[in-house]
Order: C-alpha cells, then structure tokens, then sequence
C-alpha cells in the first residue's frame, strides 16, 4: 500500500485578503498541477490545512469548484494552526489534504429555492453554495441570503455581502443582515438604503422581514453551535420539514478520514462521525442523533 | 484445518516462530499483571492469562509513534521505516481479536491507515484459548470465540493444544511445518467439545446486549451520567486499556535546528476534558457526565456492524474509581432502581 492518506501536499499561498482583525482570505494553489486537476470538491467540503511544526486544522472550502486554479480558504485566527497560518505570506507554502466530507448535495436541491442562513464565520461554506447556485443559476429558483453578524465591522467576504444587498436582484438574490451591535453607524445607514432588508439583533429576527419561503425551499445553515437550536425553531414554524433543512457542522477533528473519534457525536443508537458522515447533516440526522446540535 | 501440537514440541514451534518475525506474548510482570512483550524463550510467556493491562492493539497502533519525519527545506513529509516491521503475536485472546477486527473497520475501510494496514498485512496472529475470570463478560458481546482476524488459533486441552486455521497465511504455516504437529483424533474433538462447554458454563459476569443502544438513547437525559461522572476522575485509564479505543491526537514536534522535526500520533481520550474543544474555545463535552456519557454510548454502539465492546474487563479491572462498565449499562437498562 502506498497510498497515505494522511500525507499533505504543498500549496502556495497566492493572495491574502485580510477582512476582519482575526480573519483572513487566503487564496492557495497546488503545487502539483496533477493534484490540482484531480481536486474535485463540492460545497461544504473540507481540507486538513497544516502548518509544518505546528499542526493541522479543518478549514472549510469557501469556494465553488471553477475552471480557475486554486481555492480560498477563510481562516480565523483562532488557535495554533491559524494563528500559525495568519503568519504566512503571499508565496509562502502550507501543507493541504482532503477534501474530506459529504459537502452539500447541490445536485439534490436542483429545482428549489434555496434559503442560506449563515451566522458569522458561518459565511465561509455559505459562500461556497451560494457560489456554486450562481455558476449553475438555472437550476435553482429563487435565493434567499440570511446573514447575522455583531457589526459592520464583522462582516466578511465584504465585496460578495454588498454586491448581494446591493443587487442581487439581478441574479435573483435576496440578501438580508441583522447585526447585534446596534451603534453600528454603517449597518444604520444600509438599514434606511434598503428598507426591511437589515434589523439589529440575531439572524432569526430576520425570519420576520424575509418573504416568506415556499414549500419547495431547503434550508442551509452554518454558524455557532447555538444558532442551530433556535434557527430550528423558526424554520420548523415555517413548515419546513426535516429533510429540508440541511446544516453543516463544527467539531474537533485531527484526522478528517473517521479514525481520531473527537468528532464522535450520538447514541449508541445513532453515532455520527461529524468528519466522514457529515460535516452536512439533515435536521431529520440531528433529530435522530442526539447531540448534535 | 485443524491440527494437534502436543505441548512437549511447543519449544520447537516457538523456534519456528522466530523466523516469522519478533515474537511478543503475554509476560508475567507482576503479581496481577501481563503486558505483551518481546521474548526470544517460550517459557518466558505466560500463556494462561487472564488479560494484559493494555491491549495488543499497540503492535499496530503503537501508544505513541511518528508518523511523518518532516523537513521545512526543501519541503518533505517522510514516513518512518519501522511501520514494515514484523511481529509475531503469540497467545491473543478472542476478545482482543475481535476487537482488532473492530478496529480494522475504522482503519482499514473507506480511506485506510497505511500504518496499520502495513502493521497487520506484516504480523503473525496465534489466538489462544483462555479461561474468564469475574470481569470478563465476552460471551454477552459475542467474542468469546473469533472466527476470523488471527491466522492460527491454539485452543488449550491440557496436554496438547488443538490448531485452527483462520487465514491463508495460517494455513500456509501449518502446510510448511508439518513437523510440529500431528493430525487431529476424533477424541481431540470430542475434548474440544466438553471444553469450550466448560469455559462458557463457567462466566459469571453477563450484560444483556439486545436493545442495548435503544436503552442507551432513551437514557440521555438520565442522572446515571452525572452520578458515574462526578466518581470518575477523567483519568483516560478506561481509554487506554480498552482493546477497541482509538482515539488518537497529532502533534508536530520541530527540532532545535528549526528545520526537522516529527508528526507524531498518540493514544487520546474521550475522557480528556479538550476531547471535545475546538479552536476559540467552545467545548462540546465540557463534563465529565456528558464525557462519560459520550463513552458510553460509543461503545453500546453498532456503528461499525458489531457492538463496539468486546467484554474484556479491562475498563472495570484497571478503573481507580471502580466504576463498573457492566453496573452502569445495567443501569441503563434499568437493572437496578434508580
């Protein structure tokens, strides 16, 4: 056996974006062009991203596949590995694997309006559906953006954000923000630019000024462990049945391939691992699996 | 097949053995304690055991090892050579094999371990029989015997013992070495018969396993977790004896040079208050109920086709804070009033 699936592979750091104190775009590129051809990853996959010396972390991919070489990863200064990672510089080298996971079944969702609900960081696998909806816009309908940040000053992917609120209209998107930090100057402004598409407060304050969703919508949600529970709450006051909602989640993880066990989650009768069944599970999953969210 | 190897020519099978690879069995160390160690003479096994403290799973999974020797110039992640080395394992217990066969589902499957696929694709397993003690309950998980996961089996009837086949490479041994054993008499048999009926009659600890993990769920919210939680002292101990345990942690270690250094993989417990902590501090199991529970419910599982518990004991025998694994899936249960 020569296959080691647990070996990393060189990517060069191509560009970095810094969008926040403690988050950074880095956009890599493999080394090997071999690799990089046979890279296939949907959105809500991950990749192993390590520092020599330091470690590894998940990180998800914030990109949908294109022609275009390379994927972007946002990373938040958060423990050693980022940390270790925010350090680098354009043309510096870090070390990839994967991608690991079920990513989302965009195939599955073709035919239906979409509802992404993201809450901070939430944003990074967010993007990745809401990029790979635009590239392949005929196949779905309708595209509602929910997206629930402290301030103005939070906001990432801050071109993408704007561009949406602004117009997104014209690829039939429609952006709403909630912000908790309600002396946001900025976020006060854009609330009296576009009525009704900003409030202060959680992202489910939001569910009350959106159009309603219709019955052929899935739901996509990333963001903390708490947004979860009462995102639910909301959604399942809208009608939305289990096998429409869809979430994608965080745990601890140091192998990405089901062995290491952090990212165990359950019952003995229902035991998921969050790296290799998931990251993206169905409300029916956590339903059935104690403890996931 | 089957076979016979008459106890008088063990000493000549185990010479033949060598040849095979460093053998290691079970070794008396203290007055109630075996460990699986190097030997080079087969009367330094102690082939009548009742366990070993840790599990031969450390022949391939070693407690703690480097999986990648790296350099920052130019750029390189080597693996060690030590992960082709051959082992022979001589006198593993059903339970433990069954539990290596449990673990070859979680390495050997979808995406597998080179290291243990490289480990077990090199090693040597002889089964031996053995006789439970009060901690084992082995015939309530259904691995009191093992019919696959070893590559001959030597079950003990007094004078001699009696060799199955359980892989090609066992059977190839017994094909090149007819000189260490004899054919088998329909009385070995009949022994083997009486015997086996013998050893499972005498178990004296159970664990009723059907609908285990429906009891498991329906016992989420119960106060066994805290109760067995605040005895527990988070040690890890269970984790680190359990034959079928796999968690495991990476950590990178550079050298002084600041250019080389090492990956190295290590024995992890669920029981560990970071198990479950992720970067910017959130902890999915921040108690030791929720860890305990945590542990619990992976080990009544069936995630991986077959219960994720042998019935060896060691997490009881070996636990500082007695708790008994069989007493709280009893409660679980609602064996006992709560």
């Amino acid at each position: 056996m020569s296959e080691n699936e647990l070996k990393p592979v060189k990517a060069r750091i191509t560009e970095i974006h810094e969008m926040t104190k403690i988050e950074k775009l880095v956009k890599i590129r493999f080394l090997d062009p071999e690799f990089s051809k046979d890279f296939k990853y949907t959105p809500g996959q991950f990749v192993k991203v390590g520092v020599m010396g330091v470690g590894e972390a998940p990180i998800s991919i914030c990109t949908a596949q294109s022609d275009e070489t390379g994927l972007e990863l946002c990373i938040r200064n958060a423990g050693r590995v980022t940390n270790a990672i925010h350090n680098h510089k354009v043309g510096d080298i870090i070390w990839v694997r994967g991608p690991y996971g079920n990513g989302f079944p965009m195939d599955s969702f073709a035919g239906r309006d979409l509802l992404l609900v993201a809450g901070g960081l939430g944003i990074a696998p967010i993007r990745g559906v809401l990029q790979y909806a635009i590239q392949n816009r005929e196949k779905y309908g309708d595209i509602t953006v929910l997206y629930g940040i402290r301030s103005y000053d939070w906001m990432l992917f801050k071109d993408d954000i704007m561009f949406y609120f602004r117009s997104g209209e014209i690829h039939g998107v429609n952006l709403y923000i909630s912000y908790e930090d309600q002396e946001d100057l900025v976020l006060t402004d854009l609330g009296q630019e576009r009525i009704n598409r900003v409030t202060t407060g959680l992202v489910t304050k939001l569910f009350a000024i959106m159009n309603k969703p219709t019955d052929n919508t899935v739901a996509i949600l990333c963001g903390p462990p708490i947004m979860y529970r009462f995102t639910v709450i909301e959604l399942e006051k809208l009608g939305f049945t289990p096998d429409r909602v869809y979430m994608t989640l965080e745990r601890r993880m140091r192998c990405g391939v089901g062995q290491c066990g952090h990212c165990i989650v359950g019952t003995g009768k229902s035991i998921k691992y969050v790296c290799k069944d998931g990251p993206v599970f169905t409300l029916w999953d956590a339903k059935n699996t104690k403890g996931m969210i | 097949m089957l076979r016979v190897l008459d106890k008088s020519r063990f000493n000549e099978f185990f010479e033949t053995l060598k040849g095979l690879g460093t053998v290691v069995a079970p070794v008396k160390t203290s007055e109630n304690l075996y460990s699986f160690q190097r030997i080079s003479r087969a009367d330094e096994a102690s082939l009548q055991y009742t366990r070993t403290m840790i599990p031969p799973k450390k022949y391939f999974i070693p407690p703690d090892e480097v999986i990648f020797n790296f350099k920052k110039e130019p750029g390189l992640f080597v693996e060690p050579n030590n992960i082709y080395e051959k082992y022979v394992l001589l006198g593993v217990h059903a339970c433990d094999i069954n539990a290596m066969n449990l673990l070859g589902k979680v390495f050997l499957k979808e995406l597998p371990d080179k290291y243990y696929h490289e480990r077990r694709n090199n090693s040597f397993i002889i089964g031996i029989s053995c006789t439970p003690d009060e901690y084992c309950f082995c015939k309530s998980t259904g691995t009191s015997t093992a019919t696959e996961g070893f590559d001959i089996f030597l079950y003990d009837l007094e004078s001699k013992y009696l060799v199955s086949t359980g892989s090609l490479k066992g059977y190839a041994f017994l094909e090149d070495h007819p000189e260490h054993f004899s054919p088998t008499e329909t009385e070995d048999i009949k022994n083997y018969k009486e015997a086996e009926k013998k050893r499972l009659d005498s178990f004296t600890n159970s664990l009723e396993m059907n609908g285990l993990q429906e009891m498991l769920d329906l016992s989420y919210a119960s106060p066994i977790w805290k109760e067995y939680g605040d005895k527990c002292l988070n040690c890890g101990n269970c984790n680190m004896v359990c034959p079928r345990c796999r968690c495991y942690d990476v950590h990178d270690f550079m050298n002084l040079d600041m250019n080389t250094g090492e990956r190295r993989r290590k024995w992890y417990s669920c029981m560990l208050k970071d198990h479950g902590l992720v970067a910017g501090g959130h902890n999915f199991r921040p108690t030791s109920a929720e860890r305990l529970r945590n542990r619990f419910n992976c080990k009544g599982s069936l995630r991986e086709d077959m219960i994720n518990c042998v019935g060896c004991g060691r997490c009881t025998r070996f636990c500082p804070a007695d708790i008994d694994f069989v007493e709280v899936m009893r409660k679980v249960r609602g064996e006992y009033d709560e």
